[in-house]
C-alpha cells in the first residue's frame, strides 16, 4: 500500500459518520438491547407480561355474573356493576386489579395517543411529554383505586343462574350473556364437590364444589400480588438500610450487619411460618409483611457492597466538592448506580416470595379467604386427586421458572462483560 | 485460624441472645393472645373456674409478665381504682373491650397492685371500690403454685407446700356483693393488720424497681430457664420441650445430611461435566434439566413422588410416611435398610432441590477456572487432560461449593418442614407445624432457636473449610 491510497479514503468517511442529531442510546436502551439478544429470557418476559394480562382479564373469562341480563325487568349489565362491588369481590387484590381491567385499560388509550403524537420530537421534549402523560394516566387510576378502596360498593348481588332457573321454571323467558366460564371462585356447591375435570368444569371441583379452573386463575392474581409488593416492601427497605450502612460507614454500618447477621441466623421458613401462624385471621396482606420481614438483608447487603465501592469514586467526590446535600448524594448519585444487583436480585425475589407463599398455604397457614395454588395442591394432597396436584404444581412451576429465566437474562443484560 | 475459630465461637453468644430476642419479641408481639389460646379448651369464658386456671396456665407459662421490660413498679393508686372501676362497671359504662382488657390486667399486674389495693381498700370514697378492692387483694396476694410436673418434682412440692401455708392464713378475708356491711370492716381490718406484718415485700426500692423493669419480664424469665438448658414444657403434653426437641433433631439431621451428601456426590461430577462440555447438546440438556428441577416447588415434587410410587397410582414400592416401621427389626443392617426404605423417597427430593443449585454453582466454578492460565500452562506441559482437569481445575474450581455447604445445611433444615409434613416424619419440621397448631410458644420458641443454632454452626463450618482450602485466605 502506498502512501496516497492509504490517506485517500480518509475524506470520504468523514460524511458516512452519523448525524449530530442521531441520539447516542441512553444506558437502559443499551441493557435493553443486550437484554433482546437472548431468546429465553426475552420470551420468558411476555411469558410473565402474558400471566400479568390473565391475571387482570380474568373476570373477562371467569365471572358469575352475566355481562346483559334481562330477567323482565329490562336490560341489566351485572358484570360490570359488580366489578367493584365488595360482595362480589370481597378482596382488596380483586379489586386491585378489576381498577387495572377497567379504568386501566380505558387510561390506555389517552397514553398510546401522546405516544404516538409525540414520536417525532426530539428525545427531550419527547420523553418530558410522554413522562407527563404517564404520570397522568397513573394518577388517575391511582385515584380511582383509592376511591374504590376507601368507599367500597356494597349492594347485594343475586346468585344469577339460581333466578335465571327460578324464573325459566316460572315460565317467565331469560335473556343472559355469560363469560365462558360462568362460575366465581368463590362459589361453592357441596353436591359437586371433588368431581373429575369435565367439560362443565375445566379442571373439575375442589372439597367444597368450587371451579378449579376459577380458582386456579383467580391464584395468578394473589400469586402475582403476594410476590411483586412483598418483594417492592422488602427491596424499598434493604436498599435504604443498605444505603445508609454504606455510605456512612463505621458505627452505624457495624450495627446495622450486626442486625442483617442475626436476621439471617433465623431459618425464614420457621420463623414465617411461626409468625402468620399466631396472627388470628391473618390476610394476605400479613403474608407479603411476614415475607418481607425476613427478607430485606438480601439488598441490604447488596446495597451496603455496591455504596462501599462507589462511594470511592471520582464523581461522588465530585458531588461532594459541589456541595450536594448528604441525602441527594446517596439517593440521586450513588443509588441509581447501584440498582443493578438489586433489579436482579428483586426478580429472583419475586419467584421465591411465590414459592414462600404457596408453601404457606399448602401447610394450611396462608390467607384461607383468597384463592391459592399451594391451597388447591394441599387439597390435591388429601385426596390423592392428580388433577388437584398437577394443575397447580404446573402453574407455580410455570411462573417461577418463567420469573427465573427472566431473572437471569437481567442478569446477563446487566453485566458489561458479557455486552458484545 | 484457631483464634479466629475462637473469636467467631465467642462471637455467636452475643448473636445467639439477639436472635433469640427477635424471636421472643416477634412472637410475642404477634396479635392473639397465649393465654386465651391456651385457656380456651377449658370451657367457655367468663367462668369463674376457667378464668381460675387461665390463671394458672398463665402464671405457669410466664404468660402474665410484660415482654421485654416491666414498668409495673411504677403503677398508681389512680390507675389501680380505674382498673378495679372498669372491670366491673362501678362507674360509668365501659365498652366490652375495655372490660375484658382491665380484667386481663388486674389478673396480669397480681403482686404488683397489693399496695394500692391495700390503700383503696381502707380509704376510698365509693363503698363499692372498697369491697371490690378487698377481693382484688385476696387474688392478687395469693401466691401461685408451680407445676409439679416438670423439673424436681419433690422440691416443687415443698415450694408448693409452703406457699399453701401462706396463703391459708388469708383464705377467708373476703365479702361477697350481699354480705352484711360489718364483713368489709372485719375484713379490711384483718387486711391492714396483715399489710402492717407484710408491707416490706409489697413496696420497691429504687433497686427492686430497677430489677422488676429488666428481670421480672418474660423475656428475662425465659433466659434464666435458658442458661440452666431449660427450655420449658410443651404447653401441650407437659413434657420438657429439650427431651422432645432433641427427639425430633435426629430425624430431621440423618435427613438433612443424607440429602447434603448426596447432591453433593452427584451435583459436583454433573456439573463438572457440564463445564468441561460447555456449549455441546449434553451440557444444554443438563442445565435445562438442572432449572427444571430447580423451579419445582418442594411440596410438589414431594406430593407427585409419594402419589407416584406409594399411593398405588401407579405403584406401591414405598412406604407413605414415617421414618422407620413400627415392628421391630432384630438386625442392624435389617433395621438400616429400613429406614433406607423409608427414606428413599424424602431424601430423594430433598436432594433435588439442593442438587440443582449446587451443580450449578460447580458448573460455574469450574469454567470460570478452565479459563485461567494455569490450566493453559498445565495443557501445554503435556499433561493428559484428565489430570488436568481433575488435578488443576476441579480442586480451585470447587471452593465456592464447599462455601455452600454453611448455606445449603440450614435451607434443608427449612425446607425440611415440607418434607416432613409430605412424608410424615415426626422431625422438627413437623414438630414445628404441630406445635404451632396447638399455640406451644415454649416448643415454637425451642425448634426456631435449635435451627438458629445449626444455622450459625453451619456458617462458621463454611467459612473455616473456606479458610482450610483456599490458602489465599488468611484469617489471622
Amino acid at each position: 500500500m502506498t502512501d496516497a491510497s492509504s490517506a485517500q479514503p480518509l475524506p470520504q468517511r468523514l460524511p458516512e459518520r452519523p448525524p449530530a442529531a442521531a441520539e447516542d442510546p441512553s444506558w437502559l436502551q443499551i441493557v435493553w438491547g443486550q437484554f433482546k439478544k437472548r431468546k429465553i429470557p426475552y420470551y420468558s418476559m411476555w411469558g410473565v407480561f402474558g400471566l400479568f394480562l390473565i391475571a387482570v382479564y380474568a373476570p373477562v373469562f371467569i365471572s358469575n355474573k352475566p355481562f346483559v341480563w334481562n330477567g323482565g325487568d329490562g336490560l341489566e349489565f351485572p358484570w360490570l356493576t359488580t366489578l367493584f362491588n365488595r360482595n362480589t369481590y370481597e378482596n382488596a387484590i380483586d379489586i386491585f386489579f378489576n381498577s387495572l381491567l377497567l379504568p386501566g385499560t380505558l387510561l390506555i388509550v389517552p397514553v398510546a395517543v401522546v405516544w404516538r403524537r409525540t414520536a417525532g420530537r426530539p428525545r427531550r421534549a419527547r420523553i418530558a411529554a410522554r413522562q407527563r402523560a404517564m404520570l397522568g394516566a397513573f394518577g388517575a387510576w391511582a385515584v380511582a383505586l383509592v376511591a374504590l378502596l376507601a368507599f367500597p360498593l356494597q349492594a347485594p348481588t343475586p346468585v344469577y343462574p339460581e333466578v335465571e332457573a327460578t324464573l325459566e321454571a316460572a315460565g317467565t323467558p331469560v335473556t343472559a350473556v355469560y363469560a365462558p366460564v360462568p362460575y366465581s371462585y368463590r362459589g361453592t356447591d357441596i353436591s359437586k364437590a371433588m368431581e373429575g375435570p369435565s367439560t362443565e368444569h375445566l379442571l373439575g371441583t375442589d372439597g367444597a364444589g368450587s371451579d378449579v379452573f376459577a380458582r386456579m386463575v383467580f391464584g395468578t392474581r394473589v400469586s402475582l400480588t403476594v410476590g411483586i409488593f412483598a418483594v417492592l416492601l422488602y427491596i424499598t427497605v434493604g436498599t435504604v438500610v443498605g444505603a445508609v450502612a454504606g455510605f456512612f460507614g463505621g458505627r452505624l454500618d457495624t450495627l446495622l450487619m450486626r442486625i442483617v447477621e442475626v436476621v439471617i441466623c433465623i431459618p425464614s421458613l420457621f420463623l414465617v411460618l411461626s409468625v402468620a401462624a399466631f396472627i388470628p385471621e391473618r390476610s394476605i396482606f400479613h403474608i407479603m409483611l411476614i415475607i418481607a420481614a425476613v427478607a430485606w438483608t438480601g439488598p441490604a447487603r447488596l446495597v451496603r457492597a455496591e455504596f462501599l465501592r462507589l462511594r470511592e469514586l471520582d464523581f461522588v467526590a465530585a458531588a461532594r466538592a459541589s456541595g450536594f446535600g448528604k441525602a441527594s448524594i446517596i439517593f440521586e448519585e450513588i443509588l441509581p448506580n447501584a440498582l443493578g444487583p438489586v433489579l436482579v436480585s428483586a426478580t429472583f425475589g419475586v419467584a421465591s416470595a411465590i414459592l414462600v407463599e404457596s408453601t404457606m398455604s399448602f401447610l394450611g397457614l396462608g390467607d384461607i379467604s383468597v384463592p391459592s395454588w399451594g391451597q388447591i395442591l394441599a387439597t390435591g394432597r388429601q385426596t390423592s386427586s392428580w388433577t388437584l396436584i398437577l394443575a397447580p404444581g404446573f402453574a407455580i412451576f410455570l411462573t417461577v421458572s418463567l420469573l427465573n429465566l427472566l431473572g437471569e437474562g437481567v442478569r446477563d443484560a446487566l453485566d458489561p462483560k458479557l455486552r458484545s | 485460624m484457631l483464634q479466629y475459630a475462637v473469636k467467631r465461637i465467642l462471637w455467636m453468644i452475643p448473636t445467639f441472645f439477639m436472635i433469640s430476642l427477635v424471636v421472643f419479641v416477634l412472637i410475642n408481639l404477634a396479635p392473639g393472645n397465649p393465654g386465651q389460646a391456651g385457656g380456651a379448651e377449658n370451657g367457655q369464658s367468663g367462668q369463674s373456674v376457667q378464668s381460675e386456671s387461665v390463671i394458672f396456665f398463665k402464671r405457669q407459662f410466664n404468660l402474665d409478665k410484660p415482654i421485654l421490660v416491666n414498668t409495673r413498679t411504677r403503677l398508681t393508686q389512680g390507675e389501680v381504682r380505674q382498673l378495679i372501676v372498669t372491670a366491673r362497671s362501678v362507674e360509668g359504662t365501659p365498652t366490652p373491650a375495655q372490660i375484658i382488657a382491665a380484667k386481663d390486667a388486674l389478673e396480669d399486674y397480681g403482686n404488683y397492685l397489693v399496695r394500692h389495693l391495700v390503700a383503696l381498700q381502707a380509704d376510698d370514697a365509693n363503698p363499692d371500690v372498697r369491697r371490690l378492692a378487698t377481693s382484688y387483694l385476696l387474688t392478687a396476694a395469693t401466691l401461685s403454685m408451680t407445676s409439679e410436673t416438670a423439673g424436681d418434682a419433690a422440691a416443687a412440692r415443698d415450694v408448693n407446700r409452703e406457699r399453701d401455708a401462706y396463703n391459708r392464713v388469708f383464705r377467708d378475708w373476703s365479702c361477697a356483693a350481699a354480705a352484711p356491711p360489718e364483713c368489709v370492716g372485719e375484713t379490711t381490718a384483718k387486711w391492714q393488720a396483715w399489710w402492717a406484718e407484710n408491707r416490706s415485700t409489697y413496696e420497691y426500692t429504687a433497686a427492686e424497681t430497677a430489677w422488676a423493669f429488666f428481670f421480672d419480664t418474660r423475656f428475662a424469665t425465659y433466659w434464666r430457664n435458658l442458661v440452666h438448658l431449660d427450655f420449658g414444657v410443651s404447653a401441650n403434653s407437659r413434657e420438657p420441650i429439650l427431651d422432645l426437641v432433641l427427639g425430633k433433631l435426629k430425624y430431621s439431621v440423618s435427613l438433612s445430611l443424607t440429602a447434603v451428601m448426596l447432591a453433593y456426590l452427584v451435583a459436583v461430577p454433573l456439573g463438572v461435566y457440564s463445564a468441561v462440555r460447555s456449549g455441546s447438546r449434553a451440557d444444554t440438556v443438563l442445565t435445562a434439566g438442572l432449572f427444571v428441577l430447580y423451579s419445582l416447588p418442594t411440596f410438589f415434587t414431594g406430593t407427585v413422588l409419594l402419589q407416584l410410587l406409594s399411593q398405588g397410582t401407579p405403584v406401591k414400592w414405598f412406604p407413605t410416611g414415617d421414618f422407620q416401621s413400627q415392628a421391630a427389626i432384630p438386625t442392624t443392617l435389617g433395621s438400616l435398610a429400613d429406614i433406607a426404605w423409608h427414606l428413599a423417597l424424602p431424601v430423594a427430593t430433598s436432594t433435588s432441590v439442593a442438587l440443582a443449585a449446587l451443580s450449578r454453582y460447580a458448573r460455574t466454578g469450574v469454567i470460570d477456572v478452565i479459563r485461567a492460565d494455569y490450566i493453559r500452562t498445565a495443557r501445554a506441559k503435556g499433561l493428559e487432560e484428565p489430570v488436568v482437569i481433575i488435578k488443576h481445575a476441579v480442586r480451585n474450581g470447587m471452593i465456592p461449593i464447599l462455601t455452600l455447604l454453611g448455606g445449603i445445611l440450614p435451607v434443608l433444615v427449612s425446607g425440611s418442614v415440607v418434607i416432613e409434613v409430605v412424608f410424615n416424619i415426626p422431625g422438627m419440621g413437623q414438630f414445628l407445624v404441630e406445635s404451632i397448631g396447638q399455640r406451644d410458644y415454649n416448643a415454637v420458641m425451642a425448634v426456631l432457636l435449635a435451627s438458629a443454632v445449626l444455622t450459625l454452626v453451619g456458617i462458621l463450618f463454611s467459612d473455616l473449610s473456606y479458610a482450610l482450602v483456599d490458602p489465599r485466605i488468611n484469617l489471622d
